[in-house]
Order: C-alpha cells, then structure tokens, then sequence
C-alpha cells in the first residue's frame, strides 16, 4: 500500500470548506515526511475554480465535474470516490467528520473492506507508523489506533483538529470523467439549504452559547449579534432546545453537536457533563455565569461571576472594538 | 412489516471509566444503558406497528451477556422479540466486522426495514448502520428527524444536511439512522417491564450465521487500539475581578486578546 494521502475536499457555496484546508494541511506533513504525493479529490458541478484554488495545498487536485453531482449524495460521491481510490491507491483517504463525512465514509469502508477511523482529532507520525489519536466516551479517553497495513485506511477528523498553513505548491490537475448512476432506490424530494448561509457550528471558530440561565428565546438576539460580530455561532445548551427556544441543529454536547472552535463563551450554562462532552476541546472558554460554583467554572479558562444580562451588552461593545481594531 | 432494530449496550455517561496500568485497557463501572440514540429506534419501530398492526419487530445487539439488559428494556418498551449475538471469544471493536455481524443476522431472520441509532456515544462512531447497509446492499438515509411509512414498499424520510434538510423517498428495504428529534421515547410500563424479565432472548453464536470465524476474530481487526490515556486536564479558571460589569468585561477582553491570543 503507498503513502499517498487522498483526501476528499468538501464545497460550501462556492468555497472550499475550512476543514478540508485543514486537512490538506495535515496530509502535506504526512507525505513530505514519507515523500508521497498528496491527492485533493473535489467532485460537484462547476468546480473548476475550486479545483485551481486547491493547486496550491496538493501535489495532485482530482476534479469531477460532472451536473449529476452538483448536491451531494452517498451513492453518487461514494461510487467516483471508489473508482478513484482504486486507480491512484492512496494508502490513506482523509475527510472531515461533518454530516457528508459521516454519512459516506463507513459505506465507503465497507465498500473497500478497508479500515476506517471516525471522527478523529490527531495524528502523530512516529517512525513508519501513523498514529490516530480518538476521544472515546466524550473525550473522557483519548485512544491512539492505528490501522493495519496493507488496508485502505479511511479517516474522519473532527472540523478544527489541524491548523490551516498557507502553501505554494502548484499541482497538477486532473480532469476524470467517472460514471456515477444514482441509485434508483433513493429519490430527493426537496433540499432545504436555507441555514447554508451560516458558518457550519462544527466549523465555527467561535461560538457563544446559551443556557436555560437565558430566560427565554428573544434574550438570544445579542448572542446572534455578537456571533455575528465575530464571525461565528450561536450555540445552545439541551435544556434550551428542549424548551424550544433554539434549533436542535443549535445543541452543543452529548447528544448535539462536538464543537472545538478557538474561542467558546458560555451564557447562563450550568456545565453538566453531556454539555462539555460537546465542548471540552475548545482552546479557550469563557464561563459567564452567576453561580460561582456551576460546573463550567471547572472547565473555563476564564470566569465572570456576574448577571449575563449586565455583562453582555459590554461584552458586546467589547468584542466590536477589539475586531475593528485588528 | 418486518423491522429489525440494531442496539448497543453502552456505558452511561456519568459511569466511571478507569485506564489500566497496562494502558491497553479499560475498566468500566457498572453502569450500562441502552446507546442514547438507540431508543430512538426502538420508539419508531413501536410506533410503525402502532400504524401498521401486522409488523414484527426484532432487536438484536452484538455483545457480551450483560447486553441482555439493554434488549430486555427495548423488550419492556414494547418490541416483539430480541436476539444476543454473543461475541464471547471474539472481543472485536472494529465496526467493519460488527456491521458484517449484523449484516448476516439480518440476511438470515429478513427485513423490510432496519433502524440503528445515529451513534453509539462511547466510541462516538457514526460507522455501523451505513455500513451494514452497503453489506446488505440497501439503501440508508443517515439521521433521519422524520419517518413516513407509506407502504411496505416505500417511505419517506427528512434527513439534516450541512445547513438544512432534504426529504428523500426510499423504496424498502431500507436502513435508517435515528436523531434527537425523530421522537420521544416512551417510558416502559410496568406490565411491559413484568414481560420484558420473563421474555427468554436467545443467545447466538456469530459463527452460526455463514461466517467464518477467522474472519471476525481479533486478529481480524482492521484497526488496532495501541494506547489509551487521559485527556490533558485544563489548568484551573481565572475568574475575572472588577467593580463593575463594565470592568469585568475590558479585563476579559484584554486576557483573551493578551493572554490568551484568542481574538
Ligand atoms: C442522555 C442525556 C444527553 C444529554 N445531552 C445533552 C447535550 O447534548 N447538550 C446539553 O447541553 N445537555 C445535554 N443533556 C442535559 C444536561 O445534563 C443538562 O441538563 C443541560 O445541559 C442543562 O442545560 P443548562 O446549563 O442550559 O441549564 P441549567 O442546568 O438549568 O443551568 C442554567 C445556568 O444558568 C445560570 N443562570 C441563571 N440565570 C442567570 C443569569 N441571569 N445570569 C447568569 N447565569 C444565570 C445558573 O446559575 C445555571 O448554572 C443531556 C442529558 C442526558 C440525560
Ligand atoms: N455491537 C452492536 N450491536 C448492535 N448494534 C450496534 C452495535 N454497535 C453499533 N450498533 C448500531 O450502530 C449504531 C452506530 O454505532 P457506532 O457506529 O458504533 O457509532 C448504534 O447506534 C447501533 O444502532
């Protein structure tokens, strides 16, 4: 099996997804370490500009541009993913542990008889061998697996596990035309991508979330406002979407969303363990809670002791100045 | 109808977990439950019988004895029948040989329509349910927030999308990953409790199902786990001092920006 890294970029509007840079990043280390090649493989309609754009992260960009794969579905993505992972044989396929990675990688796996590794956070290259580091149970167990060699190796990371690192390559780019028939057993109805627009909560660099401590659902504005300054998300804890103030694609935590962004601001959050099983990765977290002894002050990094409705038109203000000044 | 529903006993959340000193294994306290998302399906199983009254629901799980305990909850929620597929002698955590398990199981017994749950929350995988669907040669439509069974021949599901959502048709059979959101699992009763501690669950040996041993065993595994260890505990909190909210949010934003590069 080669060294060749494969990995499977993922589009949002027009753009790359910040989580397939990251992983182009990543996969650049691996094989300039093995002295490998590394694959950009970028399927969908009209994608040519994409695929330019990814000359510079890859030593090959894969393009299949193809109308019949301008939305995304398993049968489709995963059959060209098949077919080229079986004419270049890369010993690796990486992709981003989002709702495409998740619903096609294990099928993909199966497919392959490969290994395959989900929802990861690290690799560590240590002589011949590649290490994948895994949070198990939360995150309260972190696991180092590696897969058996010889075996296609298939690998999710979680969005936010790896820097982004600007590159200068100028890879080729391939043009492949494979045949994709859908699967006639599966007919889209309707797609609603009307939250498109919004940064993808798993992919957010920063996320302000909101307890029950928020009263009630009209008190989320100035999160949204602040989000909004900074470029990020809204989040909520269970106990608000089970009140309905908030979407359940809102949920950060054991049963929502696994969320690492650099910056995370907790708002009249309790802590409860399911909640930071969905947030404990992140760099740096803010507790603003008026409980000095609630849970999450065992996991921020900085605490305000306060009322949230007195601290968050400040923080606000703040956050505004601090942006405009970079 | 013929639903199977896969479940996984899985250790609670708030369970104790210890590394061994060998840092190869686990030690977990005595708390299991039915995986979170599992109940999921089990409840929407319950409820296509409710609709479609000549349905027979199957639960099966791949596991040690102790799984039992999870089976016999889903019996008390109100499926029909459950099955253990024993893996004594053949620990095996690779998910490429679980869903060949399962798969077989599935081909063996038959179905219309086969629900997991989106994830088990202790290995966080998302893996088994696509892949059984693609051993079985059968469509899936991955976490599905809405199921509409029009036939025996046809449904439909609404599924989450990176920023949205799709409705698609499936013809069956067909698998289907269940979310937070599908339904509200009920709560057994106390008569199904009383059913679910006499129901007799077989336990079945994988290698009876047409698989060979050598294909399933622990030197068959994929992956490998080399090591385990604590996650890197977080130094202690800063709480931010200041007379007023005012001032407590310029410190907190000078830190984030000095301190803690964060902005
Ligand atoms: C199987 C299972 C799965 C679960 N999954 C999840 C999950 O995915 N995500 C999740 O979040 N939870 C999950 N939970 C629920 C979780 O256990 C907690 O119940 C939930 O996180 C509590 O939400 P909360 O912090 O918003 O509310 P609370 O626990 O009620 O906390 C509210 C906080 O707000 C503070 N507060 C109130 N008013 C103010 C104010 N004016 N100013 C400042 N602070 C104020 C209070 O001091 C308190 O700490 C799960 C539970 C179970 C059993
Ligand atoms: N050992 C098992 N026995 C039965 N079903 C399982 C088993 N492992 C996983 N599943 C099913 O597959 C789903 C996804 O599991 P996982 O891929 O481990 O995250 C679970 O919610 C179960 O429905």
């Amino acid at each position: 099996m080669s060294k060749d890294v494969l990995v499977f970029i993922e589009c949002k509007e027009g753009t790359v997804r910040k989580a397939s840079l990251e992983l182009l990043s990543k996969g650049k280390e691996i094989t300039e370490k093995f002295s490998s090649y590394l694959y950009a493989v970028v399927i969908g309609y009209q994608i040519k500009g994409i695929a330019e754009g990814l000359k510079s992260f890859s030593d090959k960009v894969i393009a299949v541009d193809n109308e019949s794969l301008k939305d995304y579905r398993w049968d489709t993505y995963m059959t060209v993913l098949e077919q080229l992972i079986k004419k270049y044989t890369p010993g690796m396929v990486f992709g981003a542990s989002t709702i495409t990675g998740k619903d096609m990688f294990p099928r993909l796996a199966a497919r392959l008889n490969g290994a395959i590794i989900s929802d990861a956070v690290g690799i560590d290259l240590d002589g011949e061998n590649v290490r994948i580091k895994k949070p198990l149970f939360g995150g309260k167990i972190i696991s180092w697996v590696v897969c058996k060699p010889g075996s296609t190796s298939l690998i999710s990371f979680r969005p936010n596990s790896f820097s982004i690192e600007k590159r200068s390559l100028n890879g080729e780019l391939i043009e492949e035309t494979v045949e994709a028939p859908r699967d006639s057993r599966l007919n889209i109805l309707s797609i609603d991508k009307s939250g498109s627009k919004k940064v993808d909560i798993q992919e957010a660099d920063f996320i302000i979330c909101g307890g029950r401590g928020m009263k009630g659902p009209e008190n989320f504005q100035i999160l949204e406002e602040i989000a909004d300054i900074m470029g990020g998300r809204v989040g909520a804890s269970r106990a608000v979407v089970d009140s309905k103030w908030r979407e359940y694609d809102d949920q950060v935590g054991k049963s929502g969303k696994t969320v690492s962004p650099k910056l995370y601001i907790g708002c009249g959050v309790s802590g409860a363990l399911h909640h930071t099983m969905g947030m404990d990765t992140s760099k740096v977290i803010v507790a603003i809670n008026k409980d000095p002894n609630a849970p999450i002050f065992q996991y921020a990094d900085y605490g305000i002791v306060d009322d949230l409705f007195n601290i968050l038109p400040f923080l606000k203000e703040e956050l505004k100045r601090a942006k405009e000044e970079i | 109808m013929n639903i199977i529903v896969f479940i996984k006993q899985v250790a609670d959340t708030e369970a104790r977990i210890l590394i061994k000193s060998d840092k190869k294994s686990l030690e977990i306290e005595n708390k299991y439950n039915m995986n979170f998302f599992d109940e999921f399906a089990v409840e929407e199983a319950i409820r296509i019988k409710e609709k479609f009254k000549d349905s027979l629901i199957t639960v099966c799980t791949y596991g040690t004895k102790k799984a039992i305990e999870a089976l016999r909850t889903a019996i008390a929620m109100g499926v029909d029948r459950a099955f253990l597929l024993d893996n004594t002698n053949l620990d095996n955590d690779d998910p490429l040989i679980i869903a060949k398990i399962l798969s077989s199981f599935a081909k063996k017994e038959g179905f219309d329509l086969i629900l997991c749950g989106r994830q088990a929350i202790d290995d966080e995988n998302a893996n088994v349910g696509a892949m059984v669907a693609e051993f079985l040669n059968i469509p899936h439509i991955s976490a599905i927030l809405k199921l509409e069974v029009i036939d025996d021949k046809k449904v439909k599901a609404e599924s989450e999308l990176e920023g949205g959502r799709e409705v698609i048709e499936a013809q069956l059979p067909a698998l289907f990953t269940t979310q937070k959101g599908l339904n509200e699992p009920r709560v057994p009763l106390i008569t199904g409790v009383m059913k679910a501690m006499k129901a007799v669950i077989p336990a079945i040996d994988p290698c009876s199902l047409g698989i060979v041993k050598e294909d399933i065993d622990t030197k068959a595994s994929k992956i490998t786990v080399l090591s385990y260890e604590p996650p890197q505990s977080r130094p202690p909190v800063k709480v931010i001092d200041g007379e007023t909210p005012e001032e407590k949010v310029k410190s907190l934003v000078k830190a984030l920006k000095e301190e803690a590069k964060a902005l």
